[in-house]
């Protein structure tokens, strides 16, 4: 599949699939389980009104959601009593597959819940959206109901940014832009065929997402782009306009540690591949300026970008799901 | 299984409405969504249309006719078994709040806030979810019920939605209940005679300053005190609110404009002309005498009405309030309920739950009373089905 093709019959809209009775049918004709993971960390100020938007129309109206649950961090402002009110199972991530050890970090809650949760599919969606509507779970899912050749989906948006004033109405995805798609037009052309690679929302089938490590941290969205376009080419994939998604601004400094795990799971996958060699190892800390009463200060933050093993590979995941 | 003169509700019923709050309970969410989805679509006065739209989505997935008036309501329409009578259930869905602020609302363990969500996305969303409500109760009324979701019924809007509905309803009505997301305990069933108004002063071109024009603040300052000396008796009650002022632009420039916006409440409509009269004498004297255009412009009225505490709805409303172990709060009504009021339809206005509105701190709605709420107003719905709300005519 070129990627010309490919753009042309696997990016979709969301309105495709606003028949959820239909999709809804589709699902349960297939005897497929649908999960939704909701990878928290302090999320108190939107997680009540995530969960009560996508229970209220995806499990309890149209049932095509068989469970959501948070995944949480260790959150110290009430995220997780906060779930659990309004209907979600809730974990801590450092209470499950202890054998395995606790690393902190969004990669490491999306890890776990293939093991916590019991789906065919896995819908992943980050909970900072404010304007949260069930398409931000159908639009990702659909296409892995109606096609049974596509077995990952990514979101793309419009991405305004809430401001203090207002909300301005466009911006976003800085890191895509300047890290992400020149990377991948110089290393992985044809996953510059999707818009946004760095979007919180996606879903996959099982059966892939068990077989591909998960970095625990900022490039678990990237890794796992890679990582399945290694092993089941751009085909796999299909992506989705959820059209608008207003979240939180994050400041340029978070999104310059974000690339810098980015760049690390990148070249993790390059030299694996052989395709770039380093004299030596890459360090793992990344150093930001601090300006502080006139005076420079420069602090260093260790951005180890560990990777979690295929969840296949785990005894107890094996076990469980008796694979 | 008759109903008493002390207790207007059927023992049946009144184990029915007793048990509503638990039967309700598996909604939550859903009333939650639809209030947070709802609310987050801007409606200020004029510009309800997608909010609206909204809400006839909401109706029509639930299986009910749904669409706009000639006037831009949202209207939906359940048949009942027996269908001589309508029962009107209406919310408005304007609110205050314009459309450049963001409408964003977040839900927390115990409230929901965000701009308009008491005023009145959670009124509009419980009129959404009555559907849903009384499938769920596998109730299938014996009267027709209504929806309206009004517009244009705050401020200037002067409840234009509702008139303009029940000047051209396809049907009359019988019953109204009005639904206000705050507060919980609110039982309104008459209406205090209110008038709104604002007095615009505006001096006149600087040529004519020569002989005495002054700033346009110092002129309402004379008016507002002129105001402030009209008599106004306790019984009947009379009360004038002077409620806003905009004037003035900048430290260095003399304003040529101030308006002053007023209420006059009384429980007399004889009253309510009367004041009107004075102001009207006061902005012309003072228009004369200072060399101003003053205009004053009464752009909302309402007559003093409404139901008796001792009508068969009132009693029926607060026998369900009871049951279902909600306080009632009795008083006038600011509501839809006076349209209700003017045209001799029974009607009361109830609120959903506890909260905040159009205060300082930004506005929210409890969660934990909201079932309450919702099951204080569909009983009411089943009290006037089962024809508690009836008056009874002398043979």
């Amino acid at each position: 599949m070129t990627r010309d093709q490919w753009l042309a019959e696997r990016t979709f809209h969301h309105s495709a699939f606003w028949d959820l009775k239909h999709l809804v049918e589709a699902k349960e004709r297939q005897g497929l389980k649908i999960s939704l993971c909701l990878p928290t960390l302090n999320e108190a100020a939107t997680i009540g009104k995530v969960i009560v938007v996508l229970k209220s129309a995806l499990k309890d109206r149209y049932p095509l959601v068989d469970e959501i649950a948070v995944i949480d961090s260790g959150s110290t402002d009430g995220t997780r009593e906060i779930a659990a009110k309004f209907g979600a199972d809730v974990y801590l991530a450092e209470e499950h597959l202890t054998e395995c050890g606790d690393k902190k970090g969004k990669g490491e809650n999306l890890w776990k819940a293939l093991y916590l949760l019991d789906g065919d599919v896995i819908c992943y969606v980050d909970t900072d959206i404010k304007n949260i509507h069930p398409r931000f779970v159908y639009g990702l899912v659909a296409p892995l109901i109606n096609d049974p050749n596509v077995h990952y989906v990514k979101a793309f948006y419009d991405r305004p940014l809430a401001m203090s004033h207002g909300i301005r109405p466009s911006g976003g995805g800085r890191v895509t832009e300047i890290l992400i798609r020149p990377l991948f037009s110089l290393f992985y052309p044809d996953l510059s065929a999707i818009v946004q690679p760095l979007s919180g929302e996606y879903a996959g089938r099982r059966e892939v997402l068990e077989k591909i490590p998960y970095p625990v941290g900022y490039g678990v969205e990237t890794a796992m782009l890679i990582d399945i376009y290694d092993k089941y080419g751009l085909g796999a994939f299909a992506q989705t306009d959820l059209d608008t998604r207003v979240h939180r601004n994050q400041e340029t400094i978070a999104l310059g540690r974000m690339a810098f795990g980015i760049l690390r799971t990148l070249f993790n996958r390059l030299g694996k591949e052989e395709r770039f060699q380093l004299a030596e190892q890459l360090p793992t800390i990344m150093r930001q300026h601090r300006v502080d009463d006139g005076s420079f200060e420069l602090i260093e933050y260790n951005i180890e970008e560990f990777e979690r093993q295929p969840m296949i590979e785990v005894d107890s995941y094996r076990e469980k799901f008796g694979r | 299984m008759t109903a008493s003169l002390e207790q207007p509700l059927t023992e049946q019923l009144v184990a029915r409405v007793a048990g509503l709050e638990d039967e309700l309970a598996p909604l939550r969410e859903e009333i939650l969504a639809t209030l947070v989805t709802l609310g987050q679509i801007p409606a200020p006065g004029g510009g309800e249309e997608a909010r609206g739209r909204y809400l006839l989505d909401r109706l029509t997935e639930q299986g009910v006719t749904a669409g706009y008036d000639d006037f831009g309501n949202a209207v939906g329409f359940v048949p009942g078994k027996n269908p001589d009578k309508t029962i009107l259930a209406v919310a408005h869905l304007d609110t205050i709040v314009p459309d450049n602020v963001d409408h964003d609302l977040t839900i927390t363990a115990d409230r929901v806030t965000g701009p308009g969500v008491s005023d009145n996305a959670l009124g509009a969303a419980v009129v959404a979810m009555l559907p849903a409500c009384l499938e769920r109760l596998d109730v299938k009324l014996e009267h027709n019920l209504q929806l309206l979701g009004s517009v244009r019924s705050l401020n200037r809007g002067n409840h234009g939605g509702i008139r303009d509905f029940l000047d051209h309803a396809p049907r009359p009505f019988d019953y109204g209940v009005s639904v206000e997301g705050v507060h919980l305990g609110r039982l309104n069933f008459f209406s205090i005679g209110t008038i709104r108004g604002d007095i615009h002063c505006h001096v006149r071109p600087i040529e004519s300053r020569s002989y005495g024009a002054e700033s346009a603040i110092a002129v309402l300052n004379y008016i507002i005190n002129r105001i402030l000396r009209i008599e106004v008796p306790t019984r009947p009650f009379t009360k004038i609110r002077l409620a806003q002022v905009f004037a003035g632009i900048s430290y260095d420039d003399e304003p040529e404009n101030a308006m002053l916006g007023f209420e006059v409440n009384s429980h007399s409509d004889q009253m309510i002309e009367r004041v009107e009269r004075q102001i009207a004498d006061i902005v012309a004297e003072i228009t004369a005498r200072h060399a101003v255009s003053a205009d004053l412009d009464v752009f909302f009225r309402r007559q003093a009405g409404g139901l008796p505490f001792a009508h068969p709805l009132v009693k029926a409303t607060l026998a369900v309030m009871e049951t279902v172990g909600v306080e009632p709060d009795q008083g006038h009504s600011p509501s839809d309920l006076s349209e209700f009021i003017a045209r001799g339809i029974p009607a009361v206005t109830l609120g959903v739950s506890r909260g905040n509105k159009n205060r300082r701190e930004p506005d929210y709605v409890e969660i934990d009373p909201i079932l309450k709420g919702v099951a204080q107003v569909v009983g009411t719905l089943l009290a006037i089905d089962s024809g508690a709300a009836e008056e009874v005519t002398e043979p």
